[in-house]
């Protein structure tokens, strides 16, 4: 993640390591090797392997 | 050309940390969801020789029908499963029952998942297949909560159509009234058992969406340093990591503003009460103490100071709003019941500091200072505390009911030393828990009930150290200890 600036005290924009593949095909993307893909993928990866618990409990009566 | 991160505005991302996010950015976290899950299912392909069939079948349909099946929170669940634990090579199969609502204009359209062998990932036991009678009444409390978001919670009820694509029947915890969750991994799935009206569903749901939409921003940013220890929760019985607190504020920022929007009906005199009043006003000071605590606590990054400085900014004001004062003292009484408890479960003196402390106590000598420490990893929790339900009782305006709920039935003295506490009672609830505490000074239920009546500072903020002290010096009283205890 990084902060874009424009010389003021707030970011103006907030810019993740993510990438937009929505539009992309997945029969394309398994042939594409690309770098930004892999930077991508290991933050989805890293946080597969994070310990601590993924699930958000609720209940009711607390 | 090489793919477009993703960014957020500075307003967009204010926008969400107040539970407010616009139609644009909820798009933004859906491309971005449906990008992890093909960069997942990538990687799973990739790592395999042949084609396996659940990617022959993705490829060869139907682009949007590939993209709607690559997108399903299922499919998500499924990749990191496989990804991580290296199982289930027959692919992602969403199934289940699709339910409509429409209630306006608006609709909300959602997968009944009774059938997807991993739907136990979501964190919870599933129930079984569904029978007509079960699904009808999901239907029936789907339709009641739809009307209910979208003619009094229009921005919420948007939010959720945007977001919810599936609901997991959950079996129901007899140690709870209605539980529900959510995985990071899934994002727009959430299990649940059946709820008992549209109001409770409502309210789950909101909850659970906000989970959701937390865990893909949190994909997109990190929020949250890793590393911070984990703390009180004013939602959960068990010890929390900054990111779980982050998680409850964020869900009951929703929760908070549902009530605050109800309580209008509830108005008497120009001030809220009854159900609607009581939640409301637990969860405003809940909210805003978890987000004080996080925005002190050091563990925020700069989007997640951000983040959840919009969520202040956004409850802060509720605090103003003016809540019948009987509401507010059951509600203040419900939030402190939990603290003590929380203590008492999760809080615990060292052996050698109770041995030094009870050494000075017979010596004649002022207290040595111990610590409190979090007791070994006590797991998660959900408990059912009678106190709680006693006091929405009361504040639905309910009060001879208290004499015979049956949660208080069973444990004599102890109801009814609860019903002494929650009708303020103090003097009488506090020797009603001394006899209890006479009997057994392990009783927890007592300890905590006297933390709320108390005149002893120490019994009041450190219940599990007086409670450590006086059963290891059982003959001592324990105001004299706690006193003691205070210096």
């Amino acid at each position: 993640m990084d902060a874009g600036h424009d010389g003021v005290e707030k970011p103006t924009e907030w810019r993740s390591v993510m990438i937009d593949l929505a539009d992309a095909s997945l029969a394309e993307l398994v042939d594409r090797d690309d770098s930004t893909l892999s930077r991508a993928l290991r933050r989805l990866t890293d946080d597969l392997t994070r310990p601590g618990e993924p699930i958000a409990g609720f209940n009711s009566a607390v | 050309m090489s793919p477009r991160t993703f960014r957020l505005t500075d307003s967009a991302l204010a926008a969400l940390g107040a539970g407010r996010p616009d139609a644009d950015t909820l798009g933004t976290l859906r491309r971005a969801q449906l990008s992890r899950h093909l960069l997942l299912l990538r990687e799973i392909r990739r790592a395999q020789p042949e084609a396996p069939a659940w990617f022959a079948r993705l490829t060869a349909a139907d682009p949007d029908e590939a993209r709607r099946l690559i997108a399903d929170p299922m499919t998500g669940l499924w990749a990191a499963h496989t990804l991580r634990d290296g199982a289930s090579a027959d692919g992602p199969r969403p199934g289940g029952h699709s339910l409509h609502t429409t209630c306006a204009d608006l609709t909300l359209t959602v997968r009944v998942d009774d059938a997807d062998p991993l739907r136990h990932l979501l964190g919870l036991t599933p129930a079984g297949p569904l029978s007509g009678s079960e699904l009808a009444h999901w239907q029936r409390c789907l339709d009641d909560a739809w009307r209910i978001l979208v003619t009094r919670h229009r921005p919420a009820a948007e939010t959720m159509a945007a977001v919810l694509r599936v609901i997991v029947p959950v079996r129901p915890d007899p140690a709870a009234e209605g539980i529900s969750a959510t995985s990071a991994e899934a994002f727009g799935a959430v299990a649940m058992s059946p709820p008992a009206d549209g109001t409770a569903l409502a309210v789950g749901l909101l909850h659970e969406v906000q989970h959701s939409v937390l865990n893909a921003v949190h994909q997109l940013f990190d929020l949250v340093q890793p590393g911070g220890a984990p703390g009180y929760s004013p939602w959960r019985d068990d010890p929390r990591p900054p990111l779980g607190i982050l998680h409850g504020a964020y869900a009951y920022l929703a929760v908070t503003r549902f009530w605050r929007a109800e309580a209008p009906d509830a108005r008497v005199a120009g001030a809220v009460g009854g159900v609607a009043g009581f939640e409301f006003a637990r969860w405003r000071e809940a909210v805003m103490a978890a987000a004080e605590g996080l925005l002190a606590g050091g563990h925020l990054t700069a989007a997640g100071t951000r983040f959840v400085t919009a969520l202040a900014d956004e409850a802060r004001p509720w605090l103003a709003d003016a809540v019948e004062p009987e509401v507010a003292r059951l509600a203040g009484l419900a939030g402190a019941d939990h603290r003590v408890r929380w203590r008492l479960r999760n809080l615990t003196v060292a052996a050698e500091d109770v041995a030094a402390l009870a050494a000075a106590w017979r010596a004649g000598q002022p207290p040595v200072r111990v610590r409190s420490v979090p007791t070994a990893a006590p797991g998660r929790a959900l408990e059912n505390s009678p106190r709680v339900r006693l006091a929405r009782t009361l504040a639905r305006g309910d009060a001879g009911r208290g004499e015979s709920d049956p949660v208080l039935t069973p444990g004599g003295r102890a109801a009814a030393a609860d019903r002494a506490c929650l009708r303020g009672e103090h003097g009488a609830a506090e020797n009603a828990y001394e006899e209890c505490l006479d009997r057994d000074r392990g009783d927890d239920r007592a300890w905590s009930g006297l933390a709320l009546v108390s005149p002893h500072r120490a019994v009041r903020e450190r219940p599990e150290v007086v409670k450590a002290l006086a059963s290891a010096l059982p003959e001592a009283e324990i105001g004299v200890l706690a006193d003691w205890l205070a210096g």
